[in-house]
């Protein structure tokens, strides 16, 4: 039964299927990186993103670009009105700690109980069917939708290593992201770098839900959960290292995928929490020993495969 | 008359939870959100206990104390032996980490819950747990008032306003967050106990994540870091969703209304009131808690 085949078989679906997750990952790990703030208010703008796209496709009967473009907006103008109604006033009284915890962790719950009050607590799906035409490649049953969200996410991966390495911005962001204060002396707006870092990761959110959505379905609690793997991804690939995160959210959607093998279905969703116990007492500062070495072909897999 | 005593069962209960969160959040400065967890813990130990073994009420409530201290080990040790920001993240796992495995053990009568916990009380049996659990509370309240003005106290304070300056004084910081964090816990776990004699039935459901929304908001909204900030928030937050019920919703309503309220009331409160209803003394006020 273990035969190669179903190694392989495992493993590109394994990979498929961690596709939003290194986006959501990247997202938690951008905003940790620049911001230098727990994002998690994330699951809040994950919910709000998904049945933002579930209205428009289910309800409106939007097309999917459509649909996908009006999650992210709002995603954004959530994202933004978190920033500029809530986090830059907590930073303005010096809050402590505490209060930007407890404030976005909040935030997702109060965005959990409204969806389970709007939206009621049947799980929803953005495709009609979550079936997609697939083709046998070498053995190897291979979806339309495996292949569009692979794509999607190299493309996206690619699109976020160049704004942050190559352009003005992206330097502004690394620059904020190192030292607040000294990039403010130097004409830095550290505001509008947070601004455009919630948006970066709001887009990114929005589309990995609506990759989800189309191959999964949802409740409103489900965020939380997928949350919970962003953050031990981001813990793992190193404290602001936002594509070491990417790497290890495919390395942890790998070890999950592969875990079925020797781990029975009703203990499936403790490896996540296990996991979880495992980096922060092995890895507390991300994978050390990789990570010099890690860095460029992090970067270039980001770029050539994810 | 049996209404009022339940109610007074469960503010009596609420008050040991948000005044044993409120040790571990507002006086050691530790940011976690599993104290459901340990109050399920205690819940559970004395539901197997008092079922499969017939073990005596106070001992086995005495066990559901142990329980949730030793299980608070297993979260903070790994944890706060790097720093506190791990805690809330590990907390999170935690929590509903160990609800996905009782959820999955027979023996405590997995996702279907655990029934049959025998009823300790015949006579007069609202008024004698409301009682029991006033007293609880009154005396949990009392001996954290004096545990927090003694000198321990000042010292789990200075650890919390700085902790570098603290362990630069010769002082182990770690110790003290670890103690702490095990006196709640296992606070919240006589809390459970009590809990499974009065309802004597659990299900995992109860000790969601609503519950730790719940506790919270008791503990921001009374006051973090003051004594009687927690009692306060204890008896407010649990006579509001009672004067929800006469609105006779729905439960599929009413379960997401509650939480709304709550979470809705915490975060008004983190901008309009940081400090809480009963802010705590003088010294430490200054921007609503502590730098």
């Amino acid at each position: 039964m273990l035969d190669f085949q179903t190694l392989l078989q495992i493993f590109w679906t394994g990979l498929a299927n961690s596709t939003y997750a290194v986006l959501l990952a990247a997202a938690f790990a951008l905003v940790l990186k620049v911001v230098k703030v727990w994002n998690f208010a994330q699951a809040g703008l994950m919910g709000i993103a998904y049945y933002t796209m579930y209205l428009a496709i289910q309800k409106l009967g939007w097309p999917g670009y459509a649909a996908l473009v009006l999650g992210a907006a709002a995603a954004i103008v959530a994202a933004l009105a978190m920033e500029v109604f809530g986090l830059q006033t907590f930073r303005r009284r010096h809050s402590p700690p505490l209060t930007f915890f407890i404030f976005t962790l909040v935030l997702s719950e109060l965005v959990q109980y409204v969806l389970a009050m709007v939206a009621g607590t049947e799980p929803v799906s953005l495709a009609a069917t979550i079936m997609s035409a697939s083709y046998i490649v070498g053995g190897v049953v291979v979806s339309e939708w495996d292949l569009k969200a692979i794509a999607v996410t190299v493309v996206l991966m690619a699109l976020l290593f160049v704004v942050m390495k190559r352009t003005r911005h992206g330097q502004y962001m690394i620059a904020a992201a190192d030292n607040p204060h000294l990039s403010r002396l130097y004409g830095v707006n550290v505001r509008r770098v947070y601004a455009l870092t919630f948006v970066l990761a709001a887009v990114l959110i929005a589309v990995a839900m609506y990759l989800f959505g189309t191959r999964a379905s949802m409740v409103p609690n489900t965020p939380l959960e997928m949350m919970l793997f962003a953050v031990i991804a981001a813990l793992l690939g190193g404290m602001g290292n936002v594509f070491g995160a990417a790497v290890a959210a495919v390395f942890l959607g790998l070890l999950r995928a592969f875990s079925i093998l020797v781990i029975p279905s009703a203990w499936q969703s403790l490896i996540l929490y296990a996991l979880l116990f495992i980096t922060i007492l092995f890895f507390p500062q991300g994978v050390r020993v990789a990570r010099r070495a890690r860095k460029k072909p992090a970067a270039n897999s980001a770029a050539a495969g994810a | 008359m049996e209404y009022v005593a339940s109610l007074l069962v469960l503010i009596g209960l609420y008050v040991i939870l948000a005044s044993s969160f409120n040790l571990i959040i507002g006086f050691g400065g530790l940011i976690s959100i599993a104290h459901p967890i340990f109050f399920a813990l205690g819940a559970y130990t004395v539901g197997v206990l008092s079922t499969q073994f017939g073990l005596h009420p106070v001992l086995s409530i005495v066990a559901g104390f142990v329980v949730a201290m030793l299980a608070s080990f297993m979260l903070s040790l790994p944890s706060l032996r790097i720093s506190g920001d791990y805690l809330l993240i590990t907390s999170i796992g935690f929590q509903l980490g160990l609800l996905e495995i009782i959820k999955n053990l027979d023996f405590v009568g997995g996702a279907s819950g655990l029934g049959g916990i025998p009823n300790v009380v015949q006579q007069h049996r609202s008024l004698v747990f409301a009682a029991v659990a006033l007293g609880l509370a009154v005396a949990v309240v009392l001996g954290l008032r004096a545990l927090v003005r003694g000198p321990y106290g000042r010292a789990i304070q200075a650890m919390r306003d700085d902790e570098l300056a603290f362990v630069a004084l010769g002082r182990n910081a770690m110790n003290i967050k670890i103690t702490i964090f095990a006196v709640g816990s296992g606070l919240a776990g006589v809390a459970g106990g009590l809990y499974a004699y009065y309802y004597q039935y659990l299900t995992p459901d109860q000790f969601q994540i609503l519950q730790s929304a719940m506790i919270l908001t008791m503990v921001v909204v009374g006051g973090m870091g003051s004594v009687y900030g927690p009692v306060v928030g204890a008896v407010l937050l649990l006579l509001l969703p009672e004067a929800i019920t006469f609105l006779n919703l729905p439960s599929s309503v009413m379960g997401p209304l509650q939480g709304l309220i709550f979470t809705s009331l915490v975060i008004l409160f983190l901008f309009l009131r940081p400090q809480g209803l009963v802010p705590s003394s003088k010294r430490l006020s200054a921007g609503g808690g502590h730098e």
